[in-house]
């Protein structure tokens, strides 16, 4: 049918028509901006983390005998509680520390070369206070000098992660041995992803030292075998509670569920657009399905008389298709331009990249395709009018 | 009566020649209604006013008086220390005023020594908290002052799990190692947005088990288990009861009640020659940042708003926009297919004014199913929001006036859906239609 | 031009089978204006149709130009629509929305003419029926005699070889039915051939050739005439007389 011909009967039904469109032009503009936003946290939950996620847990404790949280009491429980835990069939490593890679908070302070304290302040950095077997506990690598040793114990010899060590020295092995406000630099490791809102993910430094209270509770990590991660998990408590039952074991976790947490905003809203954009494309559908459907029964007379005059099913299914097309064309398109207004609107609000102009444009195509799958079978049942009824009736 | 019941069966049956549009019709306008009513819920319970009586009067002062020199730092910490706190109470201007924090412990009946204690939600504060937020007392009272002593108030579900009743006042509960009488017990209470504790984007959590007195916890080194910061080289785990409270040792959230304008600016000009004579004494090094600010711009002030409910908000409005333009042309086609109906209606001599009548009617019938579904939709939102962001589990009930409002709404968006289709079909020509 | 060979049609529902035509033989020429008539409900429709391959028949044969049209695939079936035969309705059947040109430019749309001949063909046939003028309205705005004037050109445009006709003139008062009559004798003496369903027994009269339908089965009272005219005459030449 002429492009013509599909324009003025697109006018003849000028509300319906305006309708459609806002409609087409808010669910693009809804399905770009969640898959951008999908995406960024797809980004964001896939930066290297230098960590074991699957085979790595973390158990959160706290004493609940006010006695035990105090050094050296503390100390003695918790070693007693590691060596128990080494004895769980599948522990590879088992080491204390005051905080846990990838958890929300926990201690940081202020970190700057005494001689550039000005230049080379770095604040909110992540406080380590563990034991040298952190250090397979979490699987790192060391990059430059040593890791911490028994004799580091209580001492201000301190580790840096690369990224930290980059950071105050320009290049991370020229640290080795320099003095920082923390202490003596005695080693650098890998970047691991400590905490996400302190100023960079990547900061981190780790000192061999005993805890003297745990107000806060504190932290036992372990590295399991791949196979035996869910049976270890199960023994946990049953060992824990076998050392000390006035003990209060708030979480025992992997990192990987850790991680996940970590990301759970970007992730949650992406998700929920996600289903929102679903719903959306849904609603379109079946805007697009019951559209045809009632101009099918609407014009069923008319498409009687170009049966008569001539045109097949095929044509006629074409016909019903292309005016879903042209509407669907002209909606698209004013929902490329809506789909960047959001994307203005949004970041406004949230942190979201640019809207790469393919994204848009990817977005046309699938709500295209929705709207051409839910046309068709209304469009098909159209065709199949009897001409000799049709032209009959009125 | 008998014609109300007439055009309702009209409506009824209207349904039942063609369900399918119908169907459709009512399911696009619950699909936007309920994820807006799910969104509007959350948004509510973050947004509102929770004390509209006096959230006027209730203000947050914050000094810069960090010890440590920082020429550059202009903006004063989230949470104040105790000498902070001393100092700002000292003015003897407002009406109530309360320091407090959180922190967590473990609690237990004195004589149950056997069983493992209960771990429990604590807010340190002072006598004037319950005053200022306007916390109902069940049984007992409020603290007689705000020195230490060991007293401290259970809320009503506490007293329930640890006593099996309510009225414990004058029964002893074991804190940590410490024993404590009860001297009052709260009834209900919850106060959404929980605005007191916004400096530690706290906003939706639940309220505290147990509140304890503020120098207790600073005689027996109780910590909050929130936002904590040290300026100075003290050992904070050290023999507390001195370094917490003259030490650089932030963890405080203060509160004011200041019910005149003249009181909130007799209270700046207290906090200001505070500063000077601070300055002049060197205890204030920092530039001066005088922050007073109001219950209901603390959110904004400590830009603790949950950005992701704003977007989410912004996009379910757009969707819900989508979902009525949808019904609208939904409904637009099964009122044109009625059109005939209509005409010979009009024909038989129905005037408009019935016309309307059973419109309207059409509306009020589409309005309830809609309602129901879009709460059903609701319902089912919100389990998934709260399941993918969890600080919003709170935030999701529905009070009488809320749901009122969203029946008011359901009908107010079915009678939008209908308004321009009902026109076009009853207003049409009529011998066209009859033709 | 048009052989049926024991055509029968059978109508069913869940109860009753009804026999619309019953074992029908018919042979017309080219040339020939036939007119149809019998009461109603007594198939003349349904012949109508078939011939106009709107509708399928149960069982016999149905010969056009010599090809059965059995079997045929619906693109063929509208081709053949299409190119060899052109309908009037009692109600005319324009499409509202569209002008007159537009109605009349649509059978050849579709067999893909291009623009220019379109035109020409609309002019031409728009000439014939006198509407020239009126090109550009709305079916709406015309009476129905013009309308029914529309329709014929529209039929005729395409140059069909067969024109059906159902009752053209049931919805027309006398004065515009002559008017229509007139028309289609005209284009009958052009070549093109003419089956007309009519109720009027004048217009049966006048008609060459008349046949009628009762129960489904035909009788053919009016014997066969040969036509003077030469066979498709171009219509410029029809235009001119």
């Amino acid at each position: 049918m002429s492009l013509t011909l599909l324009f003025k009967s697109l006018l003849q039904r000028k509300v319906i028509t305006i309708l459609l469109l806002i409609q087409l032009m808010l669910t693009l503009a809804l399905v770009s901006n969640s898959i951008l936003l999908s995406q960024q946290a797809y980004t964001l939950s896939n930066q290297p983390t230098g960590l074991q996620l699957e085979t790595t847990l973390a158990i959160e404790l706290k004493p609940t005998d006010e006695n035990l949280i105090v050094h050296p009491a503390l100390g003695e429980l918790i070693q007693r509680q590691l060596a128990e835990l080494r004895k769980i069939n599948g522990v590879r490593y088992a080491a204390f520390t005051n905080q846990t890679p990838l958890m929300f908070g926990g201690m940081n302070g202020d970190v700057f070369v005494p001689d550039h304290a000005e230049t080379s302040s770095v604040d909110a950095v992540p406080y380590n206070y563990a034991e040298a077997g952190l250090f397979d506990a979490l699987q790192m690598t060391l990059l430059h000098g040593r890791w911490l040793s028994a004799e580091d114990k209580n001492t201000d010899n301190v580790v840096l992660t690369e990224k930290l060590a980059n950071r105050l020295f320009g290049q991370s092995h020229l640290a080795l041995g320099q003095q920082i406000s923390a202490g003596t630099v005695v080693g650098v490791v890998a970047d691991m992803m400590y905490q996400r809102f302190a100023s960079d993910q990547y900061y981190g430094l780790f000192f061999n030292r005993d805890l003297s209270r745990a107000d806060y509770g504190y932290r036992l990590i372990l590295q399991v075998e791949s196979q035996a991660v869910a049976a270890v998990r199960q023994q946990i408590n049953q060992s824990l509670r076998q050392v000390e039952p006035e003990i209060d074991i708030q979480h025992i976790v992997s990192l990987r569920q850790l991680h996940r947490d970590v990301f759970e905003q970007e992730r949650g809203l992406a998700i929920l657009l996600s289903v929102l954009s679903a719903l959306m494309l849904l609603v379109a559908m079946i805007s697009a399905y019951s559209h045809a459907l009632f101009h099918g029964v609407q014009q069923q007379n008319e498409i009687g008389i170009k049966r008569a005059l001539g045109a097949s099913k095929r044509r006629i299914l074409l016909e019903v298709l292309s005016e879903s097309w042209l509407t669907t064309g002209i909606g698209v398109t004013l929902g490329l331009l809506a789909s960047f207004l959001l994307q203005q609107q949004l970041a406004t609000v949230i942190s979201l990249p640019a809207l790469p102009l393919w994204l848009p444009f990817a977005g046309a195509l699938m709500l295209l395709f929705c709207v051409t799958a839910a046309t068709w079978y209304p469009a098909a049942i159209a065709t199949r009018v009897s001409p000799a009824t049709a032209t009959k009736a009125l | 009566m008998d014609n109300l019941l007439h055009v309702f069966a009209l409506a009824i049956r209207n349904i039942k020649r063609a369900p399918l549009p119908y169907l459709l019709t009512v399911l696009i306008l619950s699909l936007g209604l309920g994820m807006f009513f799910s969104n509007a819920t959350l948004y509510y319970w973050l947004n509102h006013d929770p004390l509209p009586h006096k959230s006027q009067t209730l203000f947050y002062p914050q000094i810069n008086a960090t010890l440590q020199p920082c020429d550059s730092c202009t903006e004063p910490l989230r949470v104040l220390s105790y000498q902070d706190v001393q100092k700002l109470s000292s003015s003897g201007i407002p009406s109530a005023q309360a320091a407090m924090f959180q922190s967590a412990g473990y609690a237990r009946l004195p004589e149950n020594t056997r069983q493992s204690p209960t771990p429990v939600a604590l807010r340190i504060t002072q006598r004037d908290f319950f005053t200022l937020f306007d916390v109902p007392f069940l049984h007992g009272e409020r603290w007689a002052d705000n020195s230490a002593r060991r007293e401290l108030i259970l809320s009503k579900a506490s007293a329930e799990r640890f006593f099996g009743r309510t009225n414990v006042v004058g029964e002893a509960l074991q804190l940590g190692n410490e024993l404590y009488t009860i001297t009052g017990v709260l009834d209900d209470w919850t106060m959404l947005p929980r605005l007191y504790d916004v400096a530690n984007g706290l906003n939706s959590a639940q309220s505290a088990d147990i509140y304890l007195p503020w120098e207790t916890a600073y005689d027996l080194g109780i910590k909050s288990n929130t936002t904590t910061m040290s300026r100075d080289s003290r050992n904070y785990s050290d023999n507390f009861a001195v370094n917490g409270r003259e030490g650089d040792f932030f963890q405080a959230q203060f509160w004011v009640q200041l019910d005149t304008a003249d009181q909130v600016s007799a209270y700046r000009q207290f906090m200001q020659q505070l500063v000077q004579s601070e300055k002049e004494a060197g205890r204030h090094p920092r530039p001066e940042g005088n922050r007073l600010t109001n219950i209901l711009d603390i959110t904004e002030h400590f830009n603790a708003r949950n950005r992701q409910l704003d977007a989410f908000a912004l996009v379910s409005l757009l969707f819900l926009l989508v979902c009525l333009f949808n019904a609208s042309h939904l409904s637009l086609n099964r009122y044109l297919a009625s059109q005939y109906e209509f005409g010979l209606r009009r024909a038989l001599g129905a005037s408009r004014g019935q016309l309307q009548q059973l419109i309207l009617a059409d509306v009020a019938v589409n309005a309830a199913v809609a309602l129901l579904l879009s709460l059903t939709v609701a319902m089912v939102a919100m389990a998934l929001i709260n399941h993918l962001l969890p600080a919003t589990r709170n935030l999701t009930s529905w009070s009488p006036a809320m749901l009122f409002a969203m029946a008011a709404t359901a009908l107010a968006a079915s009678y939008i859906v209908s308004l321009y289709p009902a026109i076009r079909a009853s207003f049409g020509s009529l011998n066209r239609q009859l033709k | 031009m048009i052989t049926l060979t024991n055509l029968s049609k059978i109508f069913r529902t869940e109860l009753i089978e009804t026999h619309a035509l019953r074992e029908v033989n018919l042979q017309v020429n080219e040339g020939e204006f036939a007119a149809l008539t019998g009461p109603s409900g007594s198939g003349k429709s349904t012949l109508l149709n078939i011939l106009g391959t709107l509708e399928n028949f149960d069982s016999g044969d149905y010969l056009l130009d010599g090809k059965s049209v059995k079997g045929l695939s619906d693109a063929a079936l509208s081709k053949l629509r299409n190119e060899k035969i052109g309908f009037i309705f009692q109600s005319f059947n324009l499409i509202k929305d569209f002008s007159i040109f537009d109605n009349i430019e649509l059978p050849l749309r579709y067999r893909g003419l291009k623009a220019s001949d379109r035109k020409q063909r609309i002019d031409q046939a728009l000439e014939l029926v006198g509407l020239h003028a009126r090109r550009d309205y709305l079916p709406g705005q015309l009476s129905g005699g013009q309308q029914q004037r529309v329709a014929i050109a529209r039929a005729i445009a395409g140059e069909p070889r067969i024109l059906l006709a159902d009752e053209p003139t049931g919805n027309l008062d006398s004065l515009m039915a002559r008017q229509v009559m007139e028309l289609l004798e005209q284009i009958n003496q052009r070549g093109c051939t003419i089956l007309m369903v009519t109720h009027d027994p004048e217009q049966a009269r006048r008609a060459g050739r008349h046949i009628q339908i009762v129960d489904g089965q035909l009788h053919d009272s009016t014997l066969y005439q040969p036509l003077s005219q030469p066979l498709h005459q171009p219509l410029a030449a029809v235009q001119g007389a």
